[in-house]
């Protein structure tokens, strides 16, 4: 069976490397975006329903029945897009890849397979009986939180095989690798971790856009007059409603999804911080253990989109700050709110810093090639204070210590001052909206980083991605020794 | 507050500072031995009895252990308190054990190996009186760390406790120290690596670290003179030092009483100034506790230190103990080959505690390694030792202390993170 099986994936499907490599770019990048979003989600569901317990909180019961109601949709057409993925996408156009990844993590597949089972199953009960179970709350909740523990060694599964790929246990061997030494090969962990915080982001930025929109929705322009001012009905009534009612309806909606925009934002926000040390951290293994990879990403020419993610992580804490910014001034809290603005223009001034590219070419090797690796204002194509080390790291270090006091101050003048909720400039929305965008594009762009670093391999130093062998020999490319580095 | 019959006691007013309490239970007998007497078997009751009162009568031995046995701690959440009562059992733990190892080893280089070889091969229990040294270093770091949690987020640092907050941090420091330079004696291929890293550390330093590098080691290169000094370090200036900061935290602690969590201080009456003013009122020792807010001066419930919160203490105390006495034996403590300054192939590897910090090494670049270790740990180590001086706001409860908390967060969660990756880089070496 395992011979006829490769019998019938070794011949290549007709077509370019490139036209492949974009199709399972494409469907597993749109994959990635609903699947982290049902974990994080379910981390959010569990966190919200908890406290809604203990503290009869009806905004959280609010936003966990809101993200369970979602959790069917976004659950199916996810689940659909990685069965499409694997059928026909994967085994399609990389069939070698497939099944000679298969005979190694086998059973690493195999327990991924029965966690999607019991996804299924508790997603799907919690989705059709969240209302019926109210009355048992409690096991509710519990079966949140076995959700969550499934889904957490679902992606921990696929991370052992995506991690494989990057920094192989073994170089050189794809076959006969314990299993125990593909769990801890040397970039699981940190990406492991990477994603579970990332996913979290992502749930707490659509939580956040889909909130600001609502927002948006409730406060419309033509309407916030009569709002504000409560003198006249807006413009559509609802039947024998009486009067004044509406725009008490529209008031505590617009309350709500004040509310549940800055709570997905606080998430968003706040776990993108973790995210700079974690993924500072996980690039340092990729280094260690990987410099191919490494070399790819910090020289080669995905370095530019490098640096497209460090320009997200900046404009993710521009937005935030800008958004405590505005919300604390729509508070009335004006003294606090100044404190955000200096913090905002500091975070500014260091973005536009970081937003230098250490060379003015496509790759740090063209540079070197074309004898232009020196100062600009020598000639040259290389800028000098766009280095990574030290000004990128700097940059980075000072990113998150600011952001750290931006969010300290944030919670500290919410927790001394009792804000109400329903009074967020419209132009806060905005921010949000901007910044969960800027969320789910760093996962895009993460994505694209690490699944292009290996390249020429699908394997990192194992199956290659033109001819779909398994290679004995090194990367075709100059030693490493021999490969021009930037100071 | 909950007398001990589970009566009112509304006229009950706190005695003056150290006066024994009249209403406890042996009280009348304390003059010739009290209720310690029933604990001993008949046939030696006379004698002991007899022995008690001439100790009685010379130091007040009766009057002390019921202060401290009878003192109010509070009701609620006593398992977490246990924690610094386990630190210090095993803290004795670690003396004992100690003392047993200075009888056989020898602070030499060319003796160090071969005395724990000895030890291991010869002596009876000498091997697992080594492994029950080294799983009490590894337990006692848990445990302080646990314990300084535990403290920081009831914010238990606060006013007036401040000064014991900065002990106890010391203390922490002073454990980790303990440990670093108890792992450079063995003087195998270990502890012989450990050293060289650990006394280059110091060279980072701008300006004078070359100077304590060469005043840790006695000279350039990791030998004798490095020996001699981290053991004098290790048995002598190090215990001296605990010790002397133990009796300050337990004295500190008498004097201002457990504080516990906010949820000790909970008000539940309409008028919440009244209620705090009936337990002030009410008080048993050692509260109110001078120099604190009156709401967070009495706790809302207390019971007797003996038997309810000893009890506890007891029990965690014990498990500790027996799972390091069984680890001891199953596990042992390993001891590498002798010390081999020429081996090319040795690669060192770290304690889990110091994972982090050498985690730390590996991520900074040669360039920011001195600002990553130094800057970077001194800031994090200067702002937990004067944390209750930074943070001044009067709260207790967690969720309305978020300055302290959201970057304790991200701190805790790193340090985590670091020792993560330290333990998957082992895997991977």
């Amino acid at each position: 069976m395992p011979q006829m099986i490769l019998a019938l994936s070794t011949n290549p499907v007709p077509g370019t490397v490139l036209t492949n490599t974009v199709m399972v770019g494409m469907v597993a990048l749109l994959h990635v975006l609903f699947a982290t979003f049902l974990i994080g989600s379910s981390t959010l569901v569990a966190l919200s329903e908890g406290i809604s317990m203990v503290t009869h909180d009806e905004r959280h019961e609010r936003l966990a029945r809101s993200l369970v109601h979602w959790w069917g949709y976004v659950f199916s057409t996810g689940a659909a897009i990685a069965i499409f993925f694997v059928i026909f996408v994967l085994v399609g156009v990389w069939g070698r890849f497939f099944v000679t990844f298969q005979q190694f993590t086998f059973w690493v597949w195999f327990f991924e397979a029965l966690t999607f089972i019991g996804e299924i199953v508790l997603l799907y009960t919690l989705y059709a009986n969240w209302e019926r179970m109210r009355a048992y709350r409690r096991t509710r909740l519990g079966m949140v939180i076995l959700l969550n523990i499934d889904q957490w060694f679902q992606m921990f599964f696929i991370d052992v095989i995506a991690s494989q790929m990057l920094t192989p246990t073994v170089q050189g061997a794809t076959v006969n690798t314990s299993y125990l030494l593909q769990f801890l090969n040397p970039t699981n962990l940190p990406l492991t971790i990477h994603r579970t915080i990332g996913n979290i982001a992502w749930a707490g930025a659509i939580v956040t856009i889909t909130s600001a929109f609502q927002y948006l929705r409730a406060t419309r322009r033509e309407e916030a007059p009569a709002l504000a001012s409560g003198r006249r009905e807006p413009v559509r009534a609802l039947g024998a409603m009486p009067e004044g009612e509406l725009v008490r309806e529209r008031n505590r909606e617009a309350a709500y999804w004040d509310w549940a925009g800055q709570w997905g934002m606080l998430f968003a926000f706040g776990f993108t911080i973790v995210q700079v040390w974690v993924g500072y951290s996980y690039a340092k293994e990729i280094q260690l253990h990987s410099l191919d990879s490494w070399y790819q990403m910090m020289y080669g020419w995905i370095s530019n989109i490098f640096l497209g993610q460090f320009a997200g992580i900046g404009l993710i804490f521009i937005f935030g700050v800008a958004y405590f910014w505005r919300r604390l001034k729509a508070a009335g809290q004006t003294a606090l709110a100044r404190r955000q603005q200096v913090l905002l223009v500091l975070l500014i001034l260091l973005f536009l810093f970081g937003l230098q590219p250490a060379w003015f070419a496509g790759s740090y090797p063209d540079i070197v090639a074309a004898h232009l690796d020196k100062p600009f204002w020598q000639g040259g194509l290389e800028d000098p204070l766009g280095f990574f080390f030290p000004w990128k790291v700097i940059v980075l270090i000072a990113d998150v210590l600011i952001a750290i006091f931006a969010l300290t101050f944030y919670l500290r003048a919410r927790v001394r001052t009792p804000m109400t909720m329903g009074q967020a400039s419209r132009g806060s929305q905005r921010l949000l909206i901007a910044l969960g965008i800027v969320v789910g594009l760093m996962m895009l762009i993460m994505g694209i980083i690490r699944e292009s670093s290996r390249s020429p391999y699908l394997v990192n130093q194992n199956i290659t991605i033109n001819h779909q062998v398994i290679l004995q020999q090194p990367a075709p490319n100059l030693p490493l020794n021999q490969r021009p580095i930037g100071p | 507050m909950t007398p001990r019959d589970g009566t009112e006691t509304p006229e009950a007013v706190r005695p003056p500072e150290g006066t024994p309490r009249t209403d406890l239970p042996g009280d009348g007998e304390a003059e010739d031995g009290g209720d310690f007497i029933t604990l001993v078997p008949g046939p030696l009751t006379g004698v002991f009895r007899r022995g008690w009162a001439w100790l009685e009568d010379r130091t007040g031995i009766t009057a002390a252990l019921h202060r401290r046995l009878y003192e109010a701690v509070p009701k609620q959440g006593g398992w977490f308190y246990t924690l610094g009562s386990a630190t210090l059992v095993i803290i004795l733990v670690q003396f004992f054990t100690g003392i047993f190892l200075l009888l056989d080893y020898v602070p030499s280089v060319t003796q160090a190996y071969s005395s724990l070889e000895f030890l291991r091969t010869n002596d009876l229990f000498g091997d697992w009186m080594r492994g029950i040294h080294l799983w009490g270093a590894y337990i006692l770091m848990l445990l302080i760390g646990l314990h300084a949690l535990r403290t920081f987020m009831s914010a238990s640092y606060k006013k007036p406790r401040e000064l014991n907050w900065m002990v106890g941090v010391t203390l922490f420091f002073l454990v980790l120290a303990m440990a670093i330079t108890g792992a450079m004696l063995p003087w195998d291929q270990a502890s012989y690596w450990t050293a060289t890293v650990v006394t280059n550390i110091p060279h980072y330093l701008p300006i004078i670290g070359n100077g304590v590098r060469t005043l840790w080691r006695g000279g350039d290169f990791v030998g004798q003179i490095t020996l001699t000094r981290t053991f004098a370090l290790h048995i002598w200036v190090l215990p001296a030092l605990l010790v002397a900061l133990i009796g300050a935290h337990l004295l500190l602690l008498f004097r201002h009483g457990e504080f516990g969590s906010w949820v000790n201080y909970r008000t539940t009456s309409a008028d919440p100034a009244a209620e705090v003013a009936e337990r002030v009122r009410r008080a048993e020792p050692p509260y109110p506790t001078r120099g604190a807010e009156p709401l967070y001066s009495v706790p809302r419930e207390t019971v007797d230190f003996f038997p309810n919160q000893l009890f506890k203490d007891t029990v965690v105390s014990f498990v500790l103990v027996i799972f390091v006495f069984v680890m001891g034996l199953i596990s042992g403590a390993p001891l590498d080959g002798p010390a081999n300054p020429a081996t090319l192939t040795y690669v060192p590897t770290p304690e889990w505690f110091y994972l982090p910090l050498d985690q730390l090494l590996v991520f900074f670049p040669t360039q920011l390694v001195g600002f990553g270790v130094f800057i970077i740990v001194g800031i994090g180590a200067t702002v937990m030792l004067l944390l209750p001086f930074i943070d001044r706001n009067p709260e207790r409860h967690p969720i309305r202390r978020p300055d302290v908390l959201v970057p304790a967060f991200f701190l805790i969660g790193t340090v985590i993170y670091l020792a993560m990756l330290g333990v998957n880089r082992l895997y991977n070496l």
